[in-house]
């Protein structure tokens, strides 16, 4: 409470010196990044006293703070802040990857590999049966024609299947859960990030083929391959040489660790190659050929630089909702909410039970699976660009379908892990299941 | 070449060669390790390699921003309170004099040269004048730290003498960044819109009230949190929320930060850990802050080899003059000796930060050989600067030696 009365009163100078500056040499944004980092800072923290989670916080402050309510943090300044979000997923992805051990992955692989499979197969055909069923409720689906109408169910089903690494690391970095459902959760949110790459590529291209007036052209084979098994050479490429690193220097890890996320998310960029998955499997060789106490420190390292950014990215994720059209699609945008909640699952159930993984695990996955976050957004602008007859207003959805589920997948996924007893129930207690040490 | 890409090249490739080349050397041989940040600055920059263009420059400008703010409230968290009144006044009276000549000798000298050879309006001249005066006024706390370190390992880091320095150290930086923005608030421009334009004394309140409400509110919200992660949370906005403000007031960030972090240093339960924090990220924002301010440098325009001269000179003329003028105006002759201000000539990265800060503000030829002046000072002093200072203190020690022997000695700095 007191926090919040202390940023009250930043808030009333910050706006109380605005007629007297000019914006010059990026001194907003600079002003933008600190208020926000405070902002959202202290409305996680109110947000963890009530026993949520933080990040829901920091999402809330984007709102109240952004260019939907109040005004502070601005669209360009939303713009020069950009990178800061490029750093947060790098991070992201690297300390996502870091937390795969290749124990674990030889011994679980399968098991996950069914529950992504069964839940993935479910949620498309759900999602995309649902949208096409109900198209005429849709305003921009509802003069389609047939052939039409399933180019955008198929490729708002593909992108509204995507979960969010991001959401599911900054949660785990904040609860510091590592148990069961913990692991098997950010498991089959890494596959379906890279099966969901695939399956875009793949819809993107039916949907030309079905939609006339898309602009570009379907994504060939060889692209495709590239941009999944060159991630994969990259980031064993760049592990390997963090883990010389590690091995000959290993000293400021700090400064480090912010180099190989802005490397790792550079490199994927100038060889057209997926970021995400380049710097997951960075983080996966880098900390699997490491000595384990140099590894972890990197670990480490990484979480201490990345705390910071995870505020500001979730902040300004928050300051994107376009809360007025969330409003406006409402009842749209809660039967698909409820469907896709409804498919993940039945779909993890299913998959939990091919897979023969234990009860406490397949009753609380698919809460960690409802959160949607940045790739999901990133493959809404693609759709938006591609298709100009209908792009916007599919964009427009799929975003607020995102905003949804963004806001209320990290409170499920908490409440995922205090029910698994993984995380405490408050901030500060212990949690029943202590963290597994890692195999090997 | 992108920027982010160029960033990562520029700061592994700076961070391989300081610890490779001259990590070596300064464990070795007491050298001070920064000055080749400038120097890979300047060579990646628009006017040699061209990696760094003017682009990258300003998309990096908050960075750049933050890593001055950055370095004001370390410098600010130095000035604990406690820890100050442990040593004797007269130590702050002999730097405070020092520092307070020193601005005066070399602004005036190159007020006088601006107005007189270059024939510069004196309206125009007062400004980097009195910059280049607080520039000269900065030593290298490195240099000063680095020698200490080394001399505790003997008996001579308890003279009277290391804790003048140090002293001098700290009032120099403080005289410094106090000089250079009372200046930005004389100069400052209208803001845009049809409100009065404030005052410069206005402007200074300004400033300082940022500081002051800044360190007040800040001291409030951080409470008693020790948690590392969440303090570096709480004191990367603060920071970088005072350094924006200052910023976009166009006032410099380094008063209101320095203030923030000696007012948090002095009121906080948790300084300790605040200190570490503020320590643990200056180095990657420092390293950042060399690099840029080498490649925004650019050949400076006109006569301008004359008033670089001349500032380096005045420096070297002015350091041991005003040290010794001092010395002898508070009485301090017989414990501290005359010559100690020699060992005051190493400059730092607090003088770039002036330089750099001041061409953000104005992008002129005069604040351009203010920044070329900073630049060429810092590459020929600050490389030796801890050599300096053991030197100074190894003879003063050796002087002291007979006379406290014959008990003529004065007594221990320390109260």
């Amino acid at each position: 409470m007191r926090r919040a009365v202390i940023l009250l009163v930043v808030f009333a100078l910050v706006e109380l010196l605005r007629p007297l500056g000019s914006a010059g040499y990026g001194s907003q944004a600079l002003l933008t990044f600190g208020f926000l980092i405070l902002a959202a800072y202290t409305v996680g923290e109110i947000a963890a006293a009530l026993r949520g989670p933080a990040i829901v916080g920091y999402m809330v402050a984007g709102v109240v703070f952004g260019p939907a309510a109040l005004a502070t943090v601005s669209p360009e300044a939303l713009t020069r802040l950009a990178p800061v979000s490029g750093l947060a997923v790098a991070l992201i992805a690297f300390l996502a990857g870091a937390e795969l051990r290749w124990e674990e992955l030889r011994d679980r692989g399968i098991a996950l590999l069914k529950v992504m499979s069964a839940e993935l197969l479910l949620g498309f055909v759900a999602l995309a049966g649902t949208l096409y069923a109900g198209r005429g409720f849709v305003p921009f689906m509802r003069g389609l024609p047939a052939p039409q109408a399933i180019a955008v169910a198929v490729l708002v089903a593909s992108i509204a299947i995507v979960h969010s690494p991001a959401v599911t690391m900054a949660l785990l970095t904040e609860t510091r859960a590592r148990g069961p459902v913990a692991r098997t959760t950010l498991g089959v949110v890494l596959l379906t990030d890279v099966v969901v790459v695939l399956l875009f590529s793949g819809t993107l291209s039916l949907a030309r083929t079905l939609a006339p007036g898309a602009e570009g052209s379907g994504v060939s084979i060889g692209t495709l391959s590239w941009e999944i098994l060159g991630a994969l050479l990259v980031g064993v490429i760049l592990g390997g040489a963090i883990a010389v690193y590690l091995r000959f220097v290993n000293e400021e890890l700090l400064l480090f660790a912010v180099l190989v996320a802005f490397l790792g998310s550079e490199v994927a960029r100038l060889a057209h190659v997926e970021a995400v998955l380049t710097l997951v499997t960075t983080g996966f060789v880098a900390e699997n050929l490491s000595h384990r106490s140099r590894g972890e420190a990197l670990r480490h390292a990484m979480e201490r630089s990345a705390a910071p950014v995870f505020v500001v990215f979730f902040a300004l994720s928050g300051a994107t909702i376009d809360v007025a059209a969330v409003v406006t699609l409402l009842p749209i945008l809660v039967p698909l909410a409820l469907v896709r909640g409804a498919a993940i699952w039945a779909g993890t159930r299913a998959g939990a039970r091919w897979a023969r993984l234990p009860r406490e695990v397949s009753g609380n996955l698919w809460l960690g699976l409802v959160s949607q976050a940045g790739v999901a957004i990133g493959l809404a602008s693609v759709v938006a660009e591609a298709f100009p007859t209908f792009g916007a207003e599919l964009r427009t959805l799929l975003l607020a379908l995102i905003a949804l589920n963004q806001l209320v997948g990290p409170i499920l996924f908490r409440r995922a892990l205090v029910r698994s007893g993984e995380a405490p129930a408050r901030p500060g207690l212990p949690s029943a299941v202590p963290a597994p040490s890692p195999p090997g | 070449m992108t920027s982010g890409l160029i960033l990562v090249a520029v700061v592994a490739a700076g961070y391989i060669a300081a610890r490779i080349a001259v990590g070596a050397l300064a464990r070795r041989y007491l050298i001070v390790s920064g000055a080749e940040y400038l120097v890979l600055g300047v060579l990646l920059g628009p006017r040699v390699a061209g990696l760094i263009s003017a682009s990258v420059l300003d998309s990096f400008g908050p960075l750049i921003t933050l890593a001055i703010g950055w370095m004001g409230a370390v410098i600010g968290s130095e000035f604990h309170l406690k820890r100050m009144l442990r040593l004797r006044g007269e130590l702050y009276q002999v730097a405070f004099l020092e520092a307070i000549l020193v601005v005066g000798i070399v602004g005036g000298a190159l007020f006088l040269l601006f107005t007189r050879v270059l024939g510069v309006l004196p309206a125009d001249a007062v400004a980097p004048a009195t910059i280049l005066g607080a520039i000269a006024v900065t030593t290298s706390s490195s240099g000063i730290a680095l020698a200490a370190r080394r001399l505790a390992r003997d008996r001579t880091a308890r003279t009277p003498l290391l804790h003048q320095l140090q002293v001098a150290g700290g009032m120099d930086a403080a005289v410094g960044i106090l000089t250079f923005g009372t200046v930005l608030c004389l100069v400052h421009l209208p803001p845009p819109g049809d409100i009065r334009p404030p005052t410069p004394t206005e402007w200074a309140v300004i400033g300082g009230a940022i500081g002051v409400l800044g360190g007040i509110v800040y001291h409030l919200f951080l409470g008693g949190e020790r948690d590392p992660d969440r303090l570096f949370i709480s004191l990367a906005g603060a920071i970088t929320l005072a350094s924006g403000t200052a910023a976009y007031a166009r006032l410099s960030p380094l008063v209101p930060t320095m203030l923030i972090g000696a007012i948090l240093a002095n009121t906080a339960r948790n300084r300790h850990e605040i200190v570490q924090v503020l320590h643990r990220v200056q180095r990657p924002l420092y390293l950042v802050l060399l690099i840029f301010a080498g490649a925004a440098w650019r050949v400076p325009g006109g006569a301008w080899g004359l008033p670089l001269v001349a500032f380096v000179l005045l420096r070297l003329f002015a350091k041991p003059a005003a040290a010794r003028v001092a010395t002898r105006l508070s009485g301090m002759s017989r414990v501290i000796g005359g010559n100690w201000g020699i060992a005051l000539v190493g400059q730092g990265s607090l003088a770039i930060a002036i330089a750099l800060n001041y061409r953000i503000f104005d992008d002129s030829d005069l604040s351009n050989v203010v920044f070329t002046a900073a630049l060429v000072s810092v590459l020929a002093t600050d490389l030796l600067s801890a050599r300096v200072v053991r030197a100074v203190v190894r003879r003063h020690h050796r002087r002291r030696l007979p006379l406290a022997a014959a008990g003529a000695g004065a007594g221990p700095p320390e109260r």
